[in-house]
């Protein structure tokens, strides 16, 4: 059957790019500095220590094989120890890919709606005032750096309009009310600048499609604007914006990263950058390998996606 | 024109497109009408408008156009005034719209028994979207399987030919009172357009339903229409019965026209001066549009506007000298030198050469046992339809492709499979010209540059000399030097054809590989481009490999005749014997499928399912489509190679005198042309 | 023919008259000589230094002396936007201009040789987009070490790492769609040499899309520069790097939100001037364009 190879060889494919992802990861971060003991413990380290990490680390071994044993750390499933708190790296990794997760969904809730509705307005009443206007507002909403719209929306729904809370730190302990406060803003922020890139996308799709020749031959077979918006526009213009929806998620996992500083949530994007400043290296790799590895799976959740969706193959 | 309620009227409409900040308009104040039952043909070049003037007979509204004046009269409604509830009301129902691109036009993602069933649920025929049986006979009605599995395939795994009878199917569910056609045989085979035709001719004729047939080939429409208008720049330039249109046409645009039709039963018959010159829509004069390149234009035309006037019964010309004129008659094109030619060398050799796509034994044969040889100086015509195998044989030849078995020569050098291994001199001495025009001039570069790259890279010539050159070879395409300075953008296809046929004529080529060249050119340039040929022919006595579908373009041209299907080679001799009895049942049904101004189908389309050519190497490739097929035996066993008279030669199972009492083409003459 | 369906020919001549330039062109052009100019002359005329103290009251608000504020310092927030503007102007382009010549380069020599090159180059490429653009830059960054923390060298390379690749994709795949055209056909059918149809046939067809290509890079590295500075990995203090600034405003905005609207403004304003730009140039060269993060 042509659709299992298809699938098949994308997630070889995939497995074959985490692979590199790995080794380039491995190279940026082990390799490349050079004396990654001192890079850890400071320049004003003793020689002692520093052969007592290295000892620790295993950073006598040629590179080669300490990339090995990372590699079959990873999936094996020990990520090391942090070299900060000397817990598990999956001890400290759990909670925050849970968080965010619980964010992603939420922002994700609130992206759909953000997206489709603007969309439809703009390709129904195209080159009219509402379509400009809109037009305008995504362009400058997309401009705009995540942090940014992020600081803004701080002020206004904190200082402004003082509903939600500031700082967005939550634990186990939390209640599921302060979960979602504390979830609102951060995720807005993220559904709106996923929002906005792909309405400007599935704009551009509708409208193609609303001037496609299956387009144009429905409305002459005397069908409703209804029914040829609804039967023969949308589901077709929505297929190339799973893509996107699928490199939006795939954005999250950067996305994230400043997001969640700013809000001070306690999630995984948070963790990469202060684990970055304290150089922790186990907890850095684990992450960002983890990072690679949604946006890789989500792309082949797409590419899956967009296979089955295609007539031409799923009939063939 | 006149007299009881017409079906439909055109009232002085003008359509305008949006042109960057402008509008620019693309249908001038045109007028026609159309009775009951009638065939009403709208014929014209590309850019005149006709397409326009379709899709406003279904009220059709695009942010991109609008009407500028004038209406469209249904049963005296005007439909430029109708709200969207109201069109839909009648759209799909009493007028119904068959388009150019099947493969485009239906949805590719919903199955084509629910897109037919779609139409009669909105107009109320059926109740629910499962009525199998209500849409099989619209099925059956056009040929196609009624089979509730076939209503549940998807588009793309239809051939164009069913794509296009779903189309028609789509358009006659509701039994509607106009039915308008778009080109709609445009980019299909020459024999699935035969069927086309027919099934249409048959649907007329039992359901009464009127068309307006929109196409570029006039002499399609003979087959069908009962009057035809002639369209130029957006104006109706003559509206008259089909018969007087060809043989007594007034307007000199009309008259041209038919001059350009390359006529397949008449070779080398002297015929009115084709079209000269070409439409430039910038240019345009503020009276007649077609004064620039008339042969019989004064001052006046080009400032007073013409407009129909009546001249009879049932025909109007928009010409104030139609009295006054006569066709001129062309300079008759020189005979050809059939008997000088047998003597020559050999300038390419092809010895049974296949290419096969796959694993040698099972895969997909496109080219199997191909043998043929092309003497200097000589035409050789490479005839097919989709799929025969001629683009990948030219692929063979020029090296793109390497062929599986089989070897081809060059003036007796055997060549390299691959283009990068062959000489410098080799790939000089063929030169190959593509189908697209848009496609084979680099859009970055200009003409002189790009006609230049094959004398500095053969002859490394230098700037003062490759310009000279480039001016000598553009004289030689008729294109006035100071084309070298421009870009492909700012000149017409027919030009650009011209500039690719001088860059080849540069090389000093032994052979010119012509890939359909002609086939996306309009038929006046077309015709233009086929008389340079001649006269290149004549002049520079280069060999061509001439690939066309076109049987008339072939006859007109070809010296030899090798007629391609399935991969294999059916039929192959010179020119009059292949168009003579006898003929292989392929050729047959292909020279049957050509319309021939005049010639109504005399007898039912008798080609049969669409089925793809039998590649497997066991019995002949056209069996399961041959209508003249015997038995099993064409299945399982390959026919035998026979020779015919003056070097014909054919494969088929029959023998070559029952071939030749089979033959009826061509069929015995009914009127004669208009010269 | 369908209606509304627009030809994407490359055009073969840029010169067109100015006011045949859509309007997004013309009023990103503009936008964008405005924030030139203040990056060319700013550091003459503006009223306070970046790192000069006791410029007013601290933590005051926007008034006629200081459009932007004073931050808790005492700086004056205008002077040093205007101070920063070069900084963001020069390491967003230099980044994108240095992404863009080893992108095309690898790319178009990728896609047209085809082989055992572009295979190895393409997962090289598709390993290298798997890994967040900021994620990438931050470990680029933590990779260089703490010595070369805040050059901005450092950060001109991490631009150009981050995007190379995603630009060499673009190139590649033109370079694939050019080679299939007819006319490189014809050159190949000549016997004429690899780099010489890369050169005169591959390369003018692909500059619309690699000039595209560059003005939509450029238009969103401000907002990575941005980050980065934000974050704390860019440019060190007291360098009046925008995002930095943003970042370090962040804690008053309660008492004095100008202080980081300021930046803020200036930041989304170039981006949205470039964005204009990359659109209208898109129009002009006849290609669509996704603005966007991808």
């Amino acid at each position: 059957m042509p659709i299992v190879r298809l699938v098949a060889d994308r997630i070889l494919l995939s497995v074959l790019t985490l692979l590199i992802v790995s080794l380039i990861v491995f190279a940026m971060l082990e390799v490349l500095p050079g004396d990654v003991a001192s890079r850890i413990l400071g320049r004003d380290a003793t020689p002692e220590a520093l052969e007592l990490l290295r000892a620790k680390l295993g950073l006598n071994e040629p590179a080669p094989l300490r990339y090995l044993h990372w590699l079959g750390g990873l999936l094996s499933g020990d990520f090391g120890q942090s070299l900060v708190s000397s817990r598990a790296v999956t001890e400290i990794l759990a909670p925050r890919i849970y968080n965010t997760v619980l964010l992603s969904a939420y922002a994700f809730l609130l992206y759909l709606p953000l997206t489709i509705l603007p969309a439809l307005i703009q390709a129904i009443r195209r080159d009219r005032p509402v379509d400009h206007g809109l037009s305008i507002i995504t362009l400058v909403l997309l401009s705009m750096p995540d942090f940014l719209l992020a600081t803004i929306l701080l002020f206004t729904f904190v200082v402004l309009v003082p509903i939600l809370p500031a700082i967005s730190l939550v634990d186990h302990s939390s209640s599921a009310v302060d979960y979602l406060r504390a979830m609102t803003l951060p995720a807005l922020t993220l559904a709106i600048v996923m929002a906005v890139y792909a309405v400007r996308m599935l704009r551009d799709n509708l409208i193609e499609v609303l001037d496609s020749d299956y387009v144009r031959m429905a409305e002459l077979k005397g069908l409703s604007a209804r029914r040829v918006l609804l039967r023969h526009a949308l589901p077709n213009a929505l297929v190339p914006t799973l893509n996107v929806t699928a490199l939006n998620l795939a954005y999250l996992v950067g996305g994230v990263v400043v997001v969640e500083k700013v809000f001070s949530y306690p999630g995984f994007g948070s963790l990469l950058v202060d684990s970055l400043q304290l150089r922790d290296l186990p907890v850095i790799e684990t992450t960002v390998m983890i990072a690679a590895l949604v946006y890789v799976g989500a792309n082949l959740i797409a590419d899956i996606a967009a296979v089955l969706l295609n007539p031409r193959l799923r009939a063939a | 024109m006149t007299g009881a309620a017409q079906l439909l009227e055109v009232q002085n409409l003008s359509v305008a497109y949006r042109q960057g900040s402008g509008w620019s308009r693309a249908v001038d104040d045109v007028s026609f009408s159309l009775r009951a039952g009638e065939v009403f043909g709208l014929v014209g070049e590309s850019g005149c408008g006709k397409s326009t003037i379709a899709l406003q007979l279904l009220g059709y509204r695009h942010l991109s156009m609008r009407v500028e004046h004038g209406d469209v009269l249904f049963k005296g409604q005007s439909l430029t005034s109708m709200s969207r509830g109201e069109l839909d009301t009648l759209r799909g129902d009493r007028i119904a719209f068959v388009p150019q691109n099947p493969t485009t036009a239906l949805n590719p993602g919903i199955r084509i028994g629910r897109q037919v069933a779609e139409t009669m649920l909105a107009h109320g025929r059926i109740q629910s979207l499962e009525s199998t049986a209500a849409i099989s006979g619209i099925l059956k009605l056009v040929r196609l399987p009624a089979d509730p599995v076939f209503q549940r395939r998807y588009p793309h795994q239809l051939s164009g030919g069913q794509q296009q009878r779903v189309c028609i199917a789509m358009a006659l569910a509701c039994d509607p009172d106009l039915l308008v056609l778009d080109e709609p045989t445009t980019g299909l085979d020459v024999t699935t357009q035969e069927q086309i035709i027919s099934l249409l001719s048959e649907l007329r004729g039992r359901i009464g339903v009127a068309m307006l047939y929109v196409t570029h080939d006039l002499a399609l429409l003979s087959q069908i229409a009962d009057r035809i208008g002639v369209m130029y720049a957006g104006r109706m330039v003559e509206i008259a019965p089909t018969d007087e249109i060809f043989l007594r046409p007034r307007h000199p645009y009309t008259q041209g026209l038919i001059a350009s039709i390359p006529v397949i039963g008449e070779p080398s018959a002297s015929r009115s001066r084709p079209l000269r010159g070409l439409l430039r829509r910038r240019e345009l004069p503020s009276g007649c549009p077609f004064a620039p390149r008339c042969d019989h234009a004064l001052d006046r035309c080009a400032t007073e506007r013409q407009e129909l006037q009546s001249i009879d019964d049932n025909r109007a010309v928009a010409c104030w000298r139609w009295r006054e004129i006569a066709p001129i008659a062309a300079t008759p094109n020189s005979a050809t030198m059939a008997g000088a030619i047998a003597h020559r060398a050999s300038v390419l050799s092809v010895d049974h050469v296949s290419v096969v796509y796959g694993p040698r034994s099972r895969g997909f044969r496109a080219v199997s046992d191909v043998s043929f040889d092309i003497k200097e100086g000589e035409v050789f015509a490479l005839v097919g339809e989709s799929g025969s195998g001629k683009s990948t044989l030219a692929r063979a030849i020029s090296g793109l492709t390497a062929p599986s078995t089989g070897t081809v020569r060059l003036r007796g050098e055997e060549l390299a499979g691959a283009v990068r291994d062959r000489s410098d001199q080799q790939r000089r001495l063929i030169q190959y010209i593509f189908q697209n025009p848009d496609a084979s001039l680099n859009p970055r570069a200009r003409i002189g540059e790009a006609i230049a790259r094959p004398l500095v890279h053969f002859f490394k010539m230098d700037g003062a000399k490759a310009r000279a050159t480039v001016v000598g070879a553009l004289d030689d395409v008729r294109l006035d030097g100071s084309y070298q300075e421009r870009f492909p953008d700012q000149l017409s296809g027919g030009e650009r054809q011209r500039v690719a046929i001088a860059r080849a004529l540069a090389a000093k080529p032994a052979l010119l590989l012509c890939d359909e060249i002609l086939s996306a050119l309009d038929v006046s340039v077309q015709a233009n481009i086929l008389t340079l040929l001649q006269q290149l022919k004549s002049e520079h006595a280069i060999a061509m490999l001439f690939i066309s579908h076109d049987l008339a373009v072939v006859r007109f041209l070809a010296d030899h005749v090798c007629v391609l299907y399935g991969g294999e080679v059916m039929e192959i001799g010179p020119r009059e014997q292949v168009f003579a009895p006898p003929f292989h049942p392929y050729t047959h049904s292909l020279l049957h499928a050509v319309p021939v101004p005049l010639q109504r189908p005399d007898r039912p389309s008798k080609a049969s399912k669409a089925a793809e050519p039998k590649r497997s190497g066991a019995g002949c490739v056209y069996a399961g489509r041959c209508p003249w097929q015997i038995g099993s035996i064409c299945e399982t066993e390959r026919p035998p190679w026979r020779e015919g008279r003056g070097g014909l030669g054919l494969r088929c199972h029959l023998t070559l005198e029952q071939l030749n009492a089979r033959a009826d083409w061509p069929p015995p003459k009914q009127e004669g042309i208009a010269v | 023919m369908s209606v509304g369906q627009a030809t994407t020919q490359t055009p073969r001549r840029y010169h067109l008259l100015w006011g045949q330039t859509p309007q997004s062109f013309r009023i990103g052009l503009v936008i964008l000589l405005v924030h030139l100019i203040v990056a060319i002359t700013g550091p003459f005329w503006a009223p306070y230094g970046f790192s000069q103290m006791g410029a007013g009251i601290p933590l005051s608000g926007m008034s006629w002396a200081h459009p932007f504020g004073i931050d808790q310092l005492g700086r004056d927030v205008f002077s040093r936007v205007v101070h920063g503007s070069h900084i963001v102007i020069l390491l967003s382009l230099s980044g994108t201009a240095i992404g863009l010549l080893v992108g095309a380069v690898l790319g178009l020599l990728s896609g047209y040789l085809g082989g055992w090159f572009d295979n190895l180059l393409q997962r090289l490429l598709e390993a290298l987009i798997s890994i967040p653009f900021l994620v990438l830059a931050l470990i680029a960054i933590a990779s260089a070490g703490p010595e070369l923390s805040g050059n901005p060298i450092l950060v001109v390379l991490v631009v150009a790492l981050v995007y190379a690749p995603r630009i060499a994709r673009i190139a590649r795949a033109a370079a694939m769609d050019i080679a299939t055209r007819d006319y490189v056909t014809v050159a190949r059918l000549r016997g004429e040499s690899a780099w010489s149809v890369m050169r005169r046939e591959l390369l003018p067809n692909a500059t619309g899309v690699l000039l595209v290509e560059f003005a939509l890079r450029a238009g969103y590295a401000p907002v990575l520069v941005g980050s980065l500075g934000f974050l704390g990995f860019g440019l060190r203090p007291p360098t009046p790097e925008w995002g930095l600034m943003i970042s370090e405003n962040r804690a008053l905005i309660i008492i004095t939100p100008i202080t980081v609207l300021g930046p803020g403004l200036a930041l989304a304003s170039l981006v949205v001037g470039l964005n204009l730009f990359t659109e209208g140039l898109a129009r002009i060269l006849g290609r669509t364009v996704r603005l966007g993060t991808q």
